[in-house]
C-alpha cells in the first residue's frame, strides 16, 4: 500500500510538475527554433485550405470570406467539404461558386475523417491548411504558418487557438478553469515545439505538407493528432506557430466542456491503438514527451484514485499520510465548491460575487455573447 | 481568488473524470462527442 501511495504521488507530481520543469530546462538549454523564412513574392508555396463541415450553413459564408481574404502572396484554393449536411450548405456556398479558387464537395455523412480524405484527394496545393467552420483566422495566419515550411525538417505547423476565456471576456461559466488549463497546455506545446516537436496540432488551424498526408481511418476522433504524429514518426517536426491565430469561444458550460474533453481523451486512447509505434522509444522521436504529456494524462485519473485509496488505508501509519489525505479531501471539497459555483452561474446568468454576465443555456436572442446551447465544436481539440 | 481556484480545481477534476469516461465510451463505441 505504501508503494501504491508513493508511485501514484510520484506519477501525478511528474506529469504536472516534473515534466514541465524538465521541458522548460530542456527548451532553455537546447532550443531548436524552426528556420522560418518569408518567401519572396511569387515564391510562396501553393495552398489547399480544407474546410470540412456538417450543417454549418449559417457560419460558412463568413468563414469562407475570412479564408479567401486573408493576406497570402501565393496561390491558394479553398476546398469546402460538406459531410452529409442537411441544412442547405450547398446553397450557402453557391454565392462563391464563380470564384475559381473555391471547390465544393458533398459526401455522404461519414464523419470528419472521411470528409477530410475527400477534400485532400482533390487538393493540388503543396501545403494543406486545415480549418474549421467556427473559428476565424487573424490576418497573418496563413503566411505565418507557411513560413515554417522553409525549414526542410518541418512537416507540419500548428497555429495558436485563442479562446475568449483567456482574456476574461468569455460568457462561459467554465471560463476560469478552461482558460487556465489552455494557457498551461499552450505553454507545454510551445516548449515541446522548441525542443523538437509538438505532439499533435490544433484542429482549427494547422498545416501539413501534402506529401505527408495519409488517408485517415473512418471514425478517427483526433485527425489533428493522428496526421501530424504520423509525420513525426517518419522523422518530421511539427512546430507551434504563435503568429498564426484562430479565435474561438469557450464552451458555454461545464457539460459542453466535459463532452469535448471526453472526446479528446477517448481520441488519445484511440491513437494508441491506431499507432502503437508511439509507445516505442526506439521508433518515436518524441517518446519521452509523448509518454509524459499524453500517456501521463491518461494515467493520472487512476493515480488520483489510487492515491486517495492508499491514503485512507495508511492514515493511521504516519502523520504524512494523514496530511496527504487531508490535503486531498480539501482539494476535492474545493472542486465541489467550484462545481457549485459553475452551476449557480449557469442558473443565475451572473458570475458569482462579480455581477459579470454568464451565458444561460437556451437563452433567447439578445442574451450575452456566447449563449449557445452546448454546441462546442466537436472538432476542437486540446 | 478562492473562487477562481475552486473553478480551476473543478475543471481539473472534470478533465480527469473525462479521461475515465472517455475510455469507457470508446470501448462501448459511443459517439463520444454527441
Amino acid at each position: 500500500m505504501e508503494l501504491l501511495f508513493w508511485t501514484s504521488a510520484a506519477l501525478i507530481a511528474y506529469v504536472y510538475l516534473g515534466y514541465p520543469l524538465l521541458l522548460a530546462a530542456w527548451a532553455r538549454v537546447a532550443p531548436r527554433p524552426p528556420k522560418k523564412y518569408q518567401f519572396p513574392a511569387g515564391h510562396w508555396p501553393s495552398l489547399s485550405i480544407i474546410l470540412a463541415a456538417r450543417n454549418e450553413s449559417a457560419r460558412l459564408p463568413v468563414r469562407i470570406a475570412n479564408l479567401l481574404t486573408l493576406p497570402y502572396d501565393g496561390p491558394r484554393e479553398l476546398i469546402v467539404v460538406s459531410d452529409g449536411s442537411t441544412d442547405g450548405t450547398a446553397a450557402a456556398v453557391a454565392p462563391f461558386a464563380s470564384r475559381n479558387e473555391i471547390r465544393f464537395v458533398e459526401v455522404p455523412a461519414g464523419g470528419k475523417p472521411l470528409a477530410l480524405n475527400a477534400g485532400v484527394a482533390i487538393a493540388t496545393g503543396n501545403i494543406l491548411v486545415f480549418a474549421d467552420a467556427r473559428q476565424r483566422f487573424t490576418g497573418a495566419a496563413l503566411s505565418a504558418l507557411v513560413s515554417n515550411f522553409a525549414d526542410p525538417q518541418v512537416g507540419a505547423a500548428t497555429g495558436e487557438l485563442i479562446l475568449d476565456c483567456e482574456s476574461g471576456s468569455s460568457a462561459s461559466s467554465i471560463g476560469d478553469g478552461v482558460g487556465t488549463y489552455w494557457k498551461y497546455e499552450k505553454w507545454l506545446r510551445r516548449n515541446e515545439s522548441l525542443v523538437r516537436s509538438t505532439l499533435g496540432a490544433t484542429g482549427a488551424i494547422y498545416a501539413l505538407r501534402r506529401s505527408l498526408w495519409r488517408p485517415l481511418p473512418a471514425g478517427t476522433l483526433l485527425d489533428d493528432v493522428l496526421a501530424p504524429m504520423r509525420a513525426v514518426l517518419d522523422g518530421w517536426r511539427v512546430v507551434f506557430e504563435d503568429q498564426a491565430i484562430a479565435m474561438d469561444r469557450t464552451a458555454p458550460d461545464a457539460a459542453a466542456e466535459a463532452r469535448r474533453k471526453r472526446r479528446t481523451l477517448a481520441g488519445n486512447y484511440q491513437i494508441l491503438a491506431q499507432e502503437p509505434r508511439l509507445l516505442l522509444p526506439i521508433v518515436n522521436p518524441v517518446w519521452l514527451q509523448y509518454m509524459s504529456h499524453k500517456v501521463g494524462r491518461l494515467l493520472v485519473p487512476w493515480a488520483l484514485l489510487a492515491l486517495l485509496v492508499s491514503s485512507v488505508a495508511l492514515t493511521s501509519d504516519g502523520w504524512l499520510y494523514s496530511v496527504a489525505l487531508t490535503a486531498q479531501v480539501g482539494f476535492y471539497a474545493l472542486a465541489a465548491f467550484g462545481a457549485w459555483l459553475e452551476a449557480r452561474d449557469r442558473q443565475t446568468g451572473e458570475r458569482f460575487a462579480t455581477k459579470l454576465p454568464v451565458a444561460i443555456l437556451g437563452a433567447p436572442q439578445g442574451a450575452p455573447a456566447g449563449a449557445e446551447r452546448g454546441t462546442g465544436s466537436p472538432r476542437a481539440t486540446a | 481568488m478562492v473562487y477562481r481556484v475552486a473553478r480551476v480545481a473543478f475543471t481539473f477534476v472534470m478533465m480527469n473524470l473525462a479521461a475515465v469516461t472517455g475510455l469507457f465510451s470508446l470501448r462501448r463505441g459511443h459517439e463520444v462527442w454527441k
